[in-house]
């Protein structure tokens, strides 16, 4: 036996690189539930028409919780790359591809950048979201079985 | 009443990666600390303040506040806790205690702060690095280690004010030999600009000797009121004069800009005025250079030179000893090493020294110094000025 005998088979979520996003444990799942219909969303304040990023129960400007979920490009344009070939946390392959990208004018967001070679990203390049598949979280069910909390999460990949 | 507020003391564990438990360099810390004032002990601390970043991620330990406690062998009565901010958890730790004492609340508080950083595998430390920055949002981008964020910093910077590799690896250079000045941090040894230049990539344009290590250990300071310090030490007093603390946004998406640094302007404008000084007033600095674009980005929004000239201002010299003001002085986070929670306090023991005089290397007539610590995704700035005039 290798490692700590008890985590075996078990989850830890101070070791999960996702956040927990089903309804169970997080009040804005929503966000992952338009991921997966291809939408990449954020909140809106109807009371002061402030938009927030990332999404929020209260609105961080009036503190109303007169909320809205709104739509944000999932296409942009590159404006800084950067290949990260050194210190690449697990869980992320190597080289780890980051860009800050502009959403329309609408969002200037530091993601990822996956199905990307090294030198093959520049500046003024196209990108467009890219929704995936992560790691499940088996979930405290009845009788002591497990409940798959299936999870999705987003980057941007290179419009081709 | 309001008191005025000094810095009485100041040790450091070895730096490094060291062979030793967080508990161990806690403990190396705070005798090194004591030593440098032997009229003081253990029991005349009356608060305890202990700041450390990954206490409970590396060292599965909460609660740290009374454990150092007990292992120091002091027992506090007016103030025992820990303070968190990652990169600014000591010069945090130090602004809460100045608060405490000048307040009345306090007399005499010890501030400690480190990491243990290492462990078994090396795998984790890049992982942890996750829970720096919004866990959910940035962290889950794969952005937990900050080299891609100062990466696109530097390749701005570089754009707009034509900033050169050459000046960024002039900080690293500078800090390497100013590193000889400090025995206990992690790098011992001088670097030369071509090895600077060719070092191997870590995020393009930076470089291994333009991003600061991962580092085990701690630092100590004891902060006491006038009285009490004029009690314990016959040595110059160095009080804190201002401190300035600011953040404007968290997550990547929403800062404002990444060239200037905006929360460090209004950290820094704040300490100022507090203190009663211009960055012209500034004789020595300790600022946070985790990669060599931010010290010159910190020359900048400090007010030591103008906007986009930084990369002259280290060109020029004007930055080192015999310049116009000697940053980083015993070798910075680039070559002393950066144990979170310990940075900001090895920062104002390096001050205390130099304000005193009896600094390994010293900037001659130092009389008001500053330290500066940027944390997380470059959300947060603290600065502090210190002086021997109140
Ligand atoms: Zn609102």
């Amino acid at each position: 036996m290798r490692g700590i005998s008890v985590l075996n088979g078990r989850y830890a979520v101070t070791m999960d690189m996702y956040p927990l996003q089903s309804k169970e444990f997080n009040r804005i799942y929503k966000f992952y539930d338009h991921l997966r219909e291809g939408r990449f969303t954020t909140t809106k304040c109807n009371d002061c028409g402030v938009r927030s990023f990332p999404p929020r129960v209260i609105c961080p400007e009036c503190l109303s919780e007169n909320l809205e979920w709104v739509d944000l490009p999932t296409e942009g344009t590159v404006k800084v790359v950067t290949e990260e070939v050194v210190g690449v946390p697990l869980g992320f392959e190597n080289p780890l591809i980051h860009a800050l990208i502009d959403l329309e004018g609408q969002l200037t967001h530091f993601a990822r950048i996956i199905n990307c070679q090294t030198g093959e990203l520049k500046e003024g390049d196209r990108v467009k979201m890219a929704v995936f598949p992560v790691d499940p979280v088996p979930v405290d069910g009845k009788r002591g079985e497990f409940v798959e909390m299936e999870r999705v999460f987003y980057a941007f990949e290179k419009v081709k | 009443m309001e008191r005025n507020v000094c810095i009485i003391a100041g040790g450091m564990s070895q730096w490094g990666v060291r062979q030793a438990s967080q508990r161990d360099v806690f403990q190396e810390a705070g005798k090194a600390c004591f030593e440098t004032i032997p009229a003081l002990s253990n029991k005349d601390v009356d608060g305890l303040i202990v700041a450390s970043a990954y206490t409970e991620r590396c060292s599965f330990q909460t609660h740290l506040a009374p454990v150092i406690a007990e292992y120091l062998g002091i027992k506090p009565r007016n103030i025992c806790a820990r303070v968190e901010l990652l990169c600014a958890s000591g010069s945090s730790g130090i602004i809460l205690a100045y608060g405490l004492v000048k307040a009345g609340i306090a007399d005499v508080v010890m501030v400690i702060g480190g990491e243990k950083l290492y462990t078994p595998q090396r795998w984790e430390i890049q992982y942890s690095e996750l829970a720096s920055v919004d866990h959910d949002w940035d962290g889950s981008q794969g952005l937990g280690l900050p080299p891609p964020a100062f990466s696109m910093v530097a390749q701005q910077h570089m754009k707009k004010f034509g900033t050169t590799e050459e000046q960024l690896a002039l900080v690293s250079v500078k800090n390497r030999r100013n590193g000889l000045n400090n025995p206990k941090g992690q790098f011992q040894q001088e670097i030369t600009l071509e090895e600077a230049l060719s070092a191997k990539a870590i995020v393009p344009p930076l470089k291994l000797y333009d991003c600061c290590p991962v580092t085990d250990g701690a630092a100590a300071v004891i902060l006491a009121c006038e009285e009490k310090a004029k009690y314990y030490t016959d040595k110059p007093l160095v009080y804190i004069k201002g401190t300035g603390q600011a953040t404007v946004n968290n997550m990547s998406a929403n800062m404002p800009d990444w060239t200037t640094w905006e929360a460090l302007k209004i950290a820094a404008k704040q300490a100022y005025e507090k203190a009663g000084v211009k960055p012209s007033d500034i004789d020595v600095a300790q600022t946070h250079d985790c990669f060599t674009i931010s010290e010159i980005i910190e020359y900048e929004d400090l007010g030591f030179c103008e906007k986009g000239e930084g990369g002259l201002f280290i060109q020029e010299g004007r930055s080192d000893f015999g310049g116009v003001v000697p940053v980083n002085t015993d070798g910075g986070l680039l070559s002393c090493g950066h144990p979170f929670g310990g940075t900001g306090i090895r920062q104002g023991m390096e001050i205390m020294k130099q304000l005193r005089g009896e600094a390994v290397r010293q900037v001659e007539g130092a009389r008001t110094g500053l330290t500066h610590n940027l944390s997380g995704f470059i959300a947060a700035h603290t600065v502090l000025i210190y002086g021997r005039d109140i």
